[in-house]
């Protein structure tokens, strides 16, 4: 991205053709990081034991705290860089790359410190209890100690990406799962060393993929490389930068206190056993949701393109087959999750009560799903022609608007099923508010096309 | 040298600074860009004119819509739906140096000092003016309704608007005056004056 051509094949090339296209590295990388999540949740499920799943479940809030200052650096670095690079203009480029990093260490050092100050207050507030409460501390204070290579790893992803090095971003992205999924093997199942092991390949493999990326920025030919005398901070530049990254930093917090309020109802109308049930179904979410980001991903640069030169048929084109794909997908996990649980659950645990309760969450949870497909493309259809209003609305109205009342609602008459049942019912009528909002666009466009 | 010479020029709003701009290109005999930039724009890319004018100095957006307007689609930076400001500044910018390319031009606003900064046939004025003038600008050129509190608060919400637009694009500040060759207060010379001015630094500067 970092010349920003206008392929004009945007606006004439087959659709389905360029959806593929475009799809397809969007994918990989959607399926690497969650992969990550359900490899690592696997070797602690089987390697250390049911608890440990909780624990680390627990952890959970403080993670996607962690990732949406990260996103916050990387976004607006990232954003930034393209724009200067875009403008040929390497040496402003170089210093946003300097100072980038120094933001990163900085804020990584800090949120690291200062949550393993207040570790203990801050794993009881997301969920964690006497029993699950030292798997957590274990895995949280090494994932934390290296909180600033997670952060520094992830911002020069979004850098090199925008650099235009998406190939090497997804190297970093895939040798790091490869990388840990090994590790993980090496540590907890052959080591002993049990969810700490886990933590360990993580930081390890993020250092690894760390330095790898260094070598690659290093290289005194390339158009931006580490140099001396950039990384001292710079007001304005560091001020852009924040502006620009705040939005997806707070749709990540906005994410963190959701996961905070399912672990809190999970313990207090079930049990600890729950909140560890609760990390496996969230894992199968989480990929079905990735794969239909990948299209979104895809959608984007084509539906932006045509909207803005006013080729409305392919707008609605690309958007009715997006929602297509979309749907396929969370049809497809509606139907996996829906009559093979155990097969499904089996990927992390053997324990007959983990099992039974993961086996419930995962039946209600996914209830309404064929339909989320479509509501997932509806919002980030509005994103890609320029309401972002309308998008942000969608999101969080099924992430967080409506979950919430049900979460606190719900589980009053229906226990701990009331937590399970509020994930469909907030999709339900997170897809009720996506049909409405997109019915006029599509007669808008229509009228215009 | 390059081919052909430009002569850029940045104003604080109602400075008269585009009546400058017609003087300068009338003596020099050039074409003067203002929002006719967009249009060209547009056909380089495409687009439609629409799209640019939605994005350009002056539209710059407020508060929190600005805040999410634009940056989510790449919050993972593996897309872009070319709608960004960002990607519409660029495109502009690419419309900016192939005029530079195939004519001699003057440019009003967009960034086109900085878009063009490594040209060495570039001269970069700014122009100013006295509030009270500007004001009674503001008056003459709007109806009946504008007040004299409202022409003021007009100029300082444009002014911001360019301002914020030109440091964030460029990096630079925008009326400071180490950005420009010369500025020039057309409340004191005149726009005669001011046009007299630039016309012969053009000519000892870029080899007219």
């Amino acid at each position: 991205m970092a010349e920003l051509k206008t392929p004009q094949e945007l606006g004439t090339e087959k659709i389905g053709k360029l959806l593929i296209r475009y799809a397809i590295p969007a994918m990989i990388a959607m399926l690497a990081s969650s992969l990550y999540n359900i490899v690592d949740r696997a070797f602690i499920g089987h390697g250390v034991g049911p608890m440990a799943l909780s624990g680390l479940a627990v952890t959970f809030p403080l993670m996607n705290l962690s990732a949406a200052l990260g996103s916050m650096v990387g976004v607006g670095s990232g954003t930034m860089i393209s724009l200067k690079l875009g403008q040929k203009d390497h040496e402003s480029a170089q210093m946003l790359l300097g100072n980038s990093v120094t933001l990163n260490i900085l804020i990584g050092v800090l949120f690291g410190v200062f949550s393993l100050i207040f570790i203990n207050p801050i794993l009881t507030l997301f969920g964690a209890t006497d029993v699950t409460i030292g798997y957590a501390r274990e895995y949280m204070v090494i994932i934390l100690a290296g909180n600033a290579f997670t952060h520094l790893y992830l911002g020069i992803n979004c850098i090199l990406r925008a650099a235009g090095h998406p190939n090497k971003a997804m190297v970093a992205t895939i040798g790091t799962v490869l990388l840990n999924t090994l590790l993980d093997y090496l540590f907890i199942m052959v080591f002993h060393w049990g969810i700490k092991g886990a933590a360990i390949a993580t930081v390890i493999s993020q250092v690894l993929a760390f330095s790898w990326q260094c070598y690659q920025l290093s290289d005194r030919s390339e158009l931006i490389h580490l140099k001396k005398g950039t990384y001292r901070l710079r007001g304005d530049l560091v001020k852009n930068m924040l502006t620009i990254g705040l939005s997806p930093c707070l749709m990540n917090a906005a994410a963190c206190f959701v996961v905070l309020l399912i672990n809190r109802g999970l313990l207090k109308y079930g049990s600890d056993v729950a909140i560890g049930a609760y990390s496996i179904v969230n894992s199968f979410g989480f990929l079905i949701v990735m794969m239909v980001m990948g299209f979104n991903q895809a959608m984007q640069p084509i539906a932006g393109y045509n909207y803005g030169a006013r080729q409305f048929d392919r707008v609605l084109r690309v958007l009715y087959l997006t929602m297509f794909f979309g749907t396929i997908v969370t049809t497809l996990g509606f139907a996996i999750t829906e009559f093979l649980p155990g097969l499904c659950i089996r990927i992390f645990t053997d324990d007959p009560e983990l099992t039974a309760i993961a086996m419930t969450g995962m039946k209600l949870t996914f209830l309404v799903f064929p339909l989320v497909g479509s509501q997932m493309v509806t919002g980030n259809f509005f994103q890609s022609i320029g309401m972002p209003g309308k998008s942000i609305l969608m999101s969080l109205s099924r992430q967080l608007l409506l979950l919430i009342p049900f979460l606190i609602i719900l589980p009053r008459y229906y226990g701990i099923n009331g937590i399970w049942y509020s994930m469909p019912a907030s999709d339900f009528l997170s897809v009720i508010l996506g049909v409405s909002l997109l019915i006029p666009q599509v007669r808008k466009l229509k009228k215009m096309a | 040298m390059d081919k052909h010479y430009c002569i850029c020029i940045g104003r604080k709003f109602c400075s008269g600074g585009r009546n400058v701009a017609a003087i300068v290109a009338e003596k020099l005999g050039v074409k003067v860009y203002d929002r006719d930039l967009l249009k060209k724009a547009a056909q380089e890319t495409g687009f439609s004119e629409q799209f640019f004018a939605e994005a350009d100095e002056e539209k710059t957006r407020k508060g929190l819509r600005s805040l999410f307007m634009t940056h989510m689609s790449s919050s993972n930076g593996l897309s872009n739906n070319y709608l960004s400001n960002e990607s519409i500044f660029n495109m502009q910018s690419d419309a900016i140096r192939k005029i530079h390319e195939t004519e001699d031009c003057v440019f009003i606003g967009r960034c086109a000092d900085y878009v063009l900064r490594d040209s060495d046939r570039l001269l970069n004025v700014f122009i100013a003016a006295d509030v009270n003038d500007r004001v009674a600008r503001v008056m003459r050129h709007a109806g009946e309704d504008m007040t004299q509190s409202k022409a003021l608060s007009l100029i300082e919400d444009i002014d911001r608007k360019r301002s914020s637009y030109y440091n964030y694009f460029t990096g630079r500040t925008w009326g400071d005056t180490a950005v420009y060759d010369i500025c020039l207060n057309s409340t004191t010379l005149g726009y005669d004056k001011c046009a007299d001015i630039i016309v012969s630094l053009a000519k000892e500067k870029l080899g007219i």
